[in-house]
């Protein structure tokens, strides 16, 4: 597993968010919207989102905290996927 | 029983009193043993001999069996973190059962505090130990690090294979016949109301399930033996939810100490909360009661106005009663100093499904969600010949809305409205999914959005008055005739 | 969603608390003294939700088992009379005839559209003016003719065309007059009556509820079944059931010898006196100049074990001979309108009671009144079936 740093799984994840969800590879993700909030995304994506996280950085996050309310913006999923990385 | 008037008097005189009165220190142990001596006292009465008295003894039982299960085992050797104050803790259970038994020799009307004569406090002494005992052993000795993971795995099939027993007509019928025969009493008149009425079973069962599988992920905090039966059986939200999450309910614990009693603002909103609740529950739901569908007046319907009368009169009762309980429920929580989930958001004026999903019942459908559907997606995604994200969608939705049919009784009509929400929701989805990008731009238009919105409204809410009719009715042919008075036919 | 409770604009004070529980007192002592004062409860029984939102009763409610009949018993009389089908306007072709008396004329034992008024009805007798002749029934299963005199007073307000009273010696009897709740709980009523029509029973007999406050508090029984009538309202509309008709033991036809009745424990003559004909004149004064016609209702004649000495279970023979005998004395001289129909109805035609009568009992009675009621508008006298 090469060490990956922040900024590196910031683009990693933002990538895959608008490729795979916005479907506009070119969409300006901001770090602080909101994507399920804004409409772009529904909550049904999130376990997605989790698998992906799963396969790319080997980070397991449980279902509870798979919810709108901490896994809305880029900033908070990077928090959290950062928080687990080994 | 449920809530009737005098229970929540006495809840609500006995929150003023622990807020205004009691030592900070005494809370978290008045919660614990106000909330044991509530699973015997709101123990409905049953015909099987002591049964009203097992059944709530095996409740807490069982959460013991959980948490003991459930502890961190810190290495491969046996050792597990049971504390000197968790011991405490079982003996205080262990006396508080006894003394309840000891309300035997009572003369019978002070026997308030069970459900109907307990049992001989000497045989309860003398068997209580030995499983209490057994427990630990069991428990403990037996599952050690490796094995916990499948542990509890078991102990999780073991809660369904109750549940379904419970649950199906003819399981239960055929327990309840069983066990009239044990203790010689006429088993033809065997009927699970009367006999395994098993006070909030489902929802402590789903708490329990909560707690396994948060062991399994790794996500459950550390929490004592009292602090974990005082979540499964918490006396505001045992018979009928809401069904909170252990960390959500361990913050509010810890917070007891230094909490301000004399806090104005969380007694005023507090008691809001039981007076709104007893007025939705009390006048509103239980006028619309006298209207509202049931089995007998379907069948002597004689038009298709009256049809419908009856089945909105059954929609809005089942909301009122509900939502009026748990705002009981949680104003009572509220007193007590602990913040207990919502669990409806204007539901039927949600312009979707899926958004009256996330307002109706709502700590059920994150159970579901958290449990049952994002787990079987994940597990579906992470196949290597995956299935389109569509069918994985509607398979999660199937599994997860025909449970929440299911928990609320094993039978075909529930099974029926479980799938009618699980068309709708993938119904809903697949449209949504097609149409974001053209809905991000109709937004803008106000005036067009409101009609749309109100559209949404109007669907939604039929669409789910629709779905009442199979949870209303017990057999397929009376709802059949039912659906078809509701469309003028069959008179 | 709870946003409003939970962050108020300031924050809430104990103050703020106690204000809210005083005001609130406040509010609910106001609304009694108010209530009090301005004497709504007849203003509100008389909304309802029948006859607009849903179809009108066919009969006063009442019942025991609210649940199964979708109906209760009240002593509210406005309110049950705006339940009924007869609180709507009088159709220009209509003639209104009343039908009044106790659970026979009610229709005990019968679903709601097999009545007498309903099956009278539904013989659409016409009148030489044109115009058809429709039933209400106003009876009430009561058997006290005070009882019929106090439902007669509310249901003048309907504009009946003629009263059909109904009755049965039973009903005439004295300590009958007050002996039924619906009687004793509208002391206010019934009074008014007594000094209206001298009539003599005692204003002050103990039996009477005494009014405790005419606040909310005093008329929550009144308040609370006009609600709850209300909500039957929706069962009532989508069902047609009133009244729940189950199994029942057949009215018996061998008696004792104990030939008692009422206060009289052996035969002996009565005197009018004893009998509360003075309500039957009450009554003739109340409908002032529309017809009323009394009638001595049908009833099961024995002819079991003793059948010489009882003609049913109600009646020995010797204290009904002389009831029949004075009441035609009484009718002629005073001139009401009046048709024994005692002995009209064969042996079969009653269910458990002697004046209960089986649908087409029933059917056939409603035939001998229709008939009655057009000889009587069109001739000027009852027919045959009466003398």
């Amino acid at each position: 597993m090469i060490e990956m740093d922040e900024k590196t799984i910031r683009e990693k994840i933002r990538a895959y968010i608008t490729a795979d969800f916005i479907r506009d590879p070119d969409y300006p993700l901001a770090d602080e919207e909101g994507i399920i909030t804004g409409g772009m995304m529904d909550s049904f994506a999130l376990a997605e989102l989790a698998v992906f996280v799963e396969n790319a950085f080997n980070v397991y996050i449980p279902d509870p905290d798979l919810t709108v309310a901490k896994m809305d913006t880029l900033n908070q999923i990077v928090a959290r996927v950062m928080r687990d990385m080994k | 029983m449920t809530f009737n008037l005098t229970l929540i008097a006495i809840f609500t005189v006995g929150g003023f009193i622990y807020s205004l009165i009691l030592p900070k220190s005494w809370r978290k142990w008045t919660l614990f043993i106000a909330s044991l001596l509530a699973v015997y006292a709101l123990q409905p009465p049953l015909l099987i001999r002591d049964m009203d008295f097992i059944l709530p003894t095996i409740t807490i039982f069982v959460a013991v069996f959980v948490w003991i299960a459930t502890l961190p085992r810190t290495d491969n050797r046996l050792r597990m973190t049971i504390q000197w104050r968790d011991l405490f803790t079982m003996a205080i259970l262990i006396l508080l059962i006894t003394g309840l038994a000891m309300t035997r020799h009572l003369p019978s009307e002070w026997q308030l505090l069970t459900a109907s004569r307990p049992p001989d406090p000497f045989t309860i002494f003398l068997a209580l130990l030995p499983i209490a005992l057994l427990i630990i052993l069991l428990g403990g000795a037996q599952i050690n690090q490796p094995r916990q993971r499948l542990a509890l795995s078991f102990i999780i099939l073991i809660i369904i294979g109750v549940f379904i027993i419970l649950k199906t007509e003819s399981f239960a019928i055929g327990l309840s016949g069983w066990l009239r025969e044990q203790t010689g009493r006429d088993a033809s008149l065997a009927n699970p109301l009367t006999d395994l009425n098993w006070l909030g079973f489902s929802y402590v069962a789903f708490r329990l399930i909560h707690v396994l599988r948060d062991r399994q992920t790794g996500k459950l905090p550390d929490v004592s033996l009292r602090d974990m039966l005082t979540y499964i059986i918490f006396f505001p939200s045992l018979t009928a939810g809401p069904i909170d999450r252990i960390e959500r309910f361990q913050e509010d614990l810890s917070a007891l100490p230094d909490m301000n009693g004399r806090d104005p603002s969380r007694i005023v909103v507090g008691s809001t909360r039981i007076v709104i609740g007893i007025f939705k529950k009390f006048v509103i739901a239980d006028s619309l009661a006298l209207f509202s569908l049931s089995i007998t007046n379907a069948e002597q319907a004689t038009n298709a106005g009256g049809m419908w009368i009856l089945l909105y009169a059954y929609a809005f009762r089942l909301f009122f009663d509900f939502s009026g309980y748990t705002d009981i429920a949680i104003g009572i929580g509220m007193l007590f100093g602990v913040q207990l989930p919502e669990n409806f958001n204007r539901p039927y004026l949600k312009n979707s499904i899926t958004a009256f999903w996330q307002a109706w019942h709502i700590t059920l459908s994150n159970w579901v969600r958290f449990y049952i559907f994002s787990p079987l997606t994940r597990t579906m995604l992470r196949w290597k010949r995956k299935p389109s994200s569509d069918v994985i969608v509607g398979i999660g939705l199937v599994a997860t809305m025909v449970i929440i049919g299911l928990w609320h009784g094993i039978s075909l009509t529930f099974l029926v409205w479980g799938l009618w929400h699980a068309t709708g929701l993938f119904i809903h989805k697949m449209w949504s999914d097609r149409t974001r990008k053209w809905y991000n731009q109709f937004k803008k238009k106000q005036g067009q959005l409101r009609l749309w919105n109100w559209a949404g409204i109007f669907i939604t809410f039929h669409f789910v008055v629709m779905g009442w009719v199979w949870f209303a009715l017990p057999d397929l042919n009376t709802v059949f005739s039912v659906l078809g008075k509701l469309a003028g036919v069959g008179f | 969603m709870w946003n409003w409770l939970i962050n108020p604009k300031e924050p809430y004070t104990w103050v703020f608390f106690l204000r809210v529980v005083i005001k609130a007192t406040l509010l609910f002592l106001l609304f009694n003294l108010l209530f009090a004062w301005l004497r709504p409860m007849d203003f509100i029984s008389r909304l309802s939700l029948y006859n607009t939102v849903v179809v009108g009763r066919e009969r006063l409610p009442y019942g025991e088992n609210s649940a199964e009949a979708y109906t209760l018993t009240t002593d509210n009389i406005p309110a049950m009379f705006a339940t009924h089908e007869i609180n709507r306007a009088k159709a220009p072709d209509e003639y209104r005839v009343l039908l009044v008396g106790d659970s026979a004329t009610w229709g005990f034992l019968l679903p709601a559209h097999q009545t007498l008024a309903q099956q009278l009805t539904d013989k659409n007798y016409l009148l030489a003016d044109g115009r058809r002749v429709v039933a209400y029934t106003i009876a009430h299963p009561v058997m006290s003719l005070t009882k019929d005199l106090l439902l007669l007073d509310e249901a003048m307000r309907y504009q009946p065309d003629m009263v059909i009273w109904l009755v049965t010696l039973q009903s005439f009897s004295q300590n009958r007059q007050i002996g039924a709740p619906i009687i004793q709980n509208n002391p206010t009523r019934v009074r008014q009556l007594i000094t209206d029509y001298e009539l003599s029973l005692n204003p002050n007999d103990e039996r009477f509820k005494s009014i405790i406050s005419n606040m909310i508090i005093g008329n929550q029984r009144n308040l609370a079944d006009w609600l709850r009538i209300q909500l039957y309202g929706f069962m009532w509309g989508a069902t047609g059931i009133d009244h729940v008709v189950n199994e029942y033991t057949l009215r018996r036809n061998d008696f004792d010898d104990d030939v008692s009745w009422e206060n009289f424990d052996a035969p002996q003559t009565i005197s009018p006196d004893d009998l509360a004909f003075d309500v039957i004149r009450a009554g003739h004064q109340m409908v002032g100049g529309i017809p009323l016609i009394v009638v001595n209702e049908p009833m099961f004649i024995a002819d079991g074990v003793n059948s010489d000495l009882h003609y049913n279970n109600f009646y020995p023979r010797w204290v009904y001979d002389e009831y029949r005998g004075l009441f035609t004395q009484v009718a002629r001289t005073n001139d009401w309108r009046y048709c024994d129909l005692w002995d009209a109805m064969p042996r079969d035609s009653f269910t458990d009671s002697p004046v209960h009568m089986t649908p087409d009992a029933t059917g056939e009675l409603s035939r001998i009144l229709g008939e009655m009621l057009t000889d009587y508008l069109d001739f000027g006298y009852l027919g045959r079936e009466c003398d």
